[in-house]
C-alpha cells in the first residue's frame, strides 16, 4: 500500500489527491445511497412496528422478543437454512473434491472436463429451477426414466414429501454449482510442487494413498476458504427454493430467505421482518470475518 | 504418474459429465417439440423440428410476454454492465494508483460490503426505490445493481491496476497526461483481461438476479426473465412446449458468453476467492 511520503506536499499532490476523490466518488455515492442508507433504516426498522403506510411505531426490542421467544415458523427457518448451508456445502466440498482430485491426475483431455463441469453454473437459477421441476415433477423425467427401466419402487413424488424436497433441493445445487469448488481446488492441486509426487511414486503410494497423504493435508487452507465461501453463498440461498416450492410442503424447505419475504413483502409486517434481515446480516458478516481472515484479504490492501 | 487406474477415473469423470449434460441436452431439443410429443414420448428426438414454441406473440393473451421480458433483461443488464463497469474502472484505478488520504478505510469498506446480503437492506430499499418513483421502471432495478457489484468490480480490478507499472504512468504524466488520459490512454488497454473478467461475472449476476426483481418489478410489463418465466409455473402445468423454449432463450446468452469468456470466468474464480 502506497502511503503519503511526509513532508512532501507539492502541488501536484493536490491535485492527485482531488483526482483521487473524483474517480472514487461515484463507486461510494452509489454504495451510500443504495447500501448504507437501506441498511441502517434495516437496524432502525427492527425496533418499530409498520406496515408500510402509517408512522412508524417504536416498539423497543419486542420484534426481537417475539421472534426469539415465541415464534417457531423463525426458528424452524433458521434451523432449515442450517440444514440447507450446511448439507449443500458438504456436497459440493466433496463433490468438487473428487473432480479437481481426478483431473489432477493429468487425464487426457482435463481442460474439456473442466469446461464441462463449470458450464452449469453459468446457467441462471430460474431457468435451473423450472428445468428441474420438469424432472422432479411426479409424471416428470425423472419418474419417467424410473418405469422406463423399471425401477417403479424409486418413483417419489419428490417436492411433496417434507422428508424428500429439502434433499432434492441440494442435489440440485450439487448438480449446478460442484464446478465452483472444483476449479478452486484444481488451482490449489496445480500449485503442489510435482516432485512431491514423485517421490511418493518412487515410495510406491497408490494414487489414493496420494490424495489423502499429499494432496489433502497441503490443500488444508483452501479447504476452509472454499468451505466458507460456499457456506455464505447458500445461507441467503431464496431463488431456488422460492421457485421449486414456495418453502413447503408445510415448511420443510423454509429458509430464511422465504421466511423474509413472506413475513415482510407479502404480509406487510415490515418492522417485525427487518429482525430476520438482521439475523441473516449477523450469520453472513461472522462467516465473512472468518473468510477474510484464512484469505488473507485482511493483510492485503 | 502411472497410467494404469486412469481408465476407471475417465468412467467417473464422463458419467459425471453426462449427469450435468444430460438434462441441459434433453431441455434445448425438447424445446423443439410440440407439448404433446413431450409428454407421449418424452425423451424421443424431435420427430420434425417443430418451431412454434418459439412464436412468443401467441401467449400474449395467457398474460405471458417472453419478448418484452426479454427485452427488459436485454436493457437492465447492459445498462447496469456499463454504468457499473465504468465507475469501477475509475474507483479501482484511483484505489491502486493514486494517492489520497482514507484509501484504506474505503477499501476495508469495500470489502465489508461483498460480506452483506441484499436480503439485509432489502425492505428499505424496496420502500427508497418507491420513494424515487422508479418502482417497476428498469432504473430502479439499474442503480441498486450498480451499487450491488461496484464492491467487487472496484477490487478485482484494482488488483489488475496494481499490477500495473508506476513508471509509465509517471512517464506519462511528465509528457502532459492528465490522470483522466493516462488512465483511459495508457492503462486501461492493457487491462482487458481484468475488465473482460469483471464483464462476465457482473452479466451472470445481472442476467441471473432474482429477489430484488422479485420485489421491484411486479406489472407483467416490467419483469426480467428469471421473473417472468415463473408465470409458467402451476398455470401451464401441460404446456410444456413454450416453457422450455422460454428456458431455452434465457440460457443461450449466457452459454455463448461462457463459450467466450470460460477462462477469464475460471480464472476470476479461483482469483476472486483465494487471493481476493
Amino acid at each position: 500500500m502506497s502511503t503519503i511520503a511526509p513532508g512532501r506536499r507539492t502541488r501536484r499532490d493536490h491535485s492527485e489527491y482531488l483526482t483521487g476523490y473524483l474517480f472514487v466518488l461515484p463507486v461510494v455515492f452509489f454504495i451510500l445511497a443504495f447500501i448504507a442508507y437501506p441498511l441502517v433504516q434495516s437496524l432502525l426498522l427492527s425496533f418499530y412496528k409498520w406496515d408500510g403506510i402509517g408512522p412508524w411505531e417504536f416498539v423497543g426490542i419486542d420484534n426481537y422478543v417475539r421472534m426469539f421467544g415465541k415464534d417457531r415458523y423463525f426458528w424452524s427457518a433458521l434451523g432449515n437454512s442450517f440444514k440447507y448451508s450446511i448439507g449443500a456445502s458438504f456436497g459440493l466440498l466433496t463433490v468438487g473434491f473428487a473432480l479437481a482430485a481426478i483431473i489432477d491426475l493429468r487425464v487426457r483431455f482435463w481442460r474439456l472436463y473442466r469446461f464441462v463441469f463449470f458450464l452449469p453454473i453459468t446457467v441462471s437459477t430460474a431457468v435451473v429451477a423450472l428445468l428441474w421441476l420438469r424432472i422432479v415433477d411426479p409424471y416428470g423425467v425423472l419418474n419417467t426414466l424410473f418405469e422406463i427401466v423399471r425401477l417403479e419402487v424409486l418413483q417419489q413424488d419428490w417436492l411433496a414429501d417434507p422428508s424428500l424436497a429439502m434433499s432434492v433441493i441440494v442435489g440440485i445445487v450439487i448438480w449446478q454449482h460442484s464446478g465452483f469448488p472444483m476449479v478452486i481446488f484444481l488451482a490449489a492441486m496445480q500449485a503442489i510442487d510435482e516432485d512431491i509426487y514423485e517421490a511418493a511414486e518412487i515410495d510406491g503410494a497408490t494414487v489414493i494413498r496420494r490424495i489423502f497423504s499429499i494432496t489433502i493435508p497441503i490443500l488444508k487452507n483452501a479447504f476452509s476458504i472454499v468451505a466458507l465461501l460456499l457456506l455464505i453463498s447458500t445461507f441467503k440461498v431464496f431463488d431456488i427454493i422460492w421457485i421449486m416450492t414456495r418453502g413447503g410442503p408445510a415448511g420443510a424447505t423454509e429458509v430464511l430467505g422465504t421466511h423474509l419475504y413472506q413475513t415482510g413483502i407479502w404480509s406487510n409486517r415490515y418492522g417485525y421482518s427487518s429482525v430476520i434481515a438482521i439475523v441473516i446480516l449477523v450469520v453472513s458478516l461472522i462467516l465473512s470475518v472468518f473468510y477474510t481472515r484464512i484469505s488473507g484479504y485482511r493483510d492485503k490492501p | 504418474m502411472t497410467k494404469k487406474h486412469l481408465g476407471a477415473f475417465h468412467v467417473v469423470l464422463i458419467l459425471w459429465g453426462l449427469f450435468q449434460l444430460s438434462p441441459l441436452v434433453w431441455l434445448f431439443y425438447s424445446s423443439f417439440k410440440p407439448s404433446l410429443e413431450i409428454q407421449t414420448k418424452l425423451f424421443s428426438l424431435p420427430t420434425r423440428w417443430y418451431f412454434e414454441n418459439y412464436d412468443f406473440g401467441r401467449f400474449r393473451q395467457q398474460g405471458i410476454t417472453l419478448g418484452i421480458y426479454l427485452k427488459n433483461s436485454i436493457v437492465i443488464t447492459s445498462s447496469s454492465l456499463i454504468l457499473v463497469t465504468v465507475i469501477s474502472l475509475l474507483a479501482g484505478y484511483s484505489i491502486a494508483k493514486l494517492r489520497f488520504w482514507g484509501k484504506n478505510l474505503l477499501t476495508i469498506a469495500l470489502i465489508g460490503m461483498i460480506g452483506i446480503p441484499i436480503h439485509s437492506f432489502l425492505i428499505p430499499l424496496y420502500f427508497f426505490v418507491i420513494d424515487l418513483g422508479l418502482l417497476a421502471k428498469p432504473l430502479g432495478l439499474i442503480l441498486p445493481y450498480v451499487a450491488f457489484r461496484a464492491p467487487f468490480t472496484t477490487l478485482l480490478l484494482q488488483t489488475y491496476f496494481r499490477a500495473f507499472p508506476d513508471e509509465i504512468i509517471e512517464a506519462a504524466k511528465i509528457d502532459g497526461c492528465s490522470h483522466l488520459t493516462t488512465f483511459y490512454r495508457i492503462v486501461m488497454p492493457v487491462s482487458l483481461g481484468g475488465i473482460s473478467t469483471v464483464l462476465i461475472f457482473n452479466f451472470l449476476y445481472f442476467w441471473d438476479e432474482f429477489l430484488f426483481a422479485l420485489v421491484v418489478m411486479k406489472p407483467n410489463a416490467a419483469k426480467t426473465l428469471p421473473i417472468g418465466l415463473t408465470n409458467f409455473i402451476g398455470r401451464y402445468s401441460t404446456d410444456w412446449g413454450p416453457l422450455l423454449a422460454g428456458l431455452v432463450v434465457a440460457t443461450i446468452p449466457t452459454i455463448l458468453f461462457y463459450f467466450v469468456f470460460h477462462r477469464n470466468l475460471i480464472r476470476g474464480a479461483t482469483i476472486g476467492s483465494i487471493k481476493g
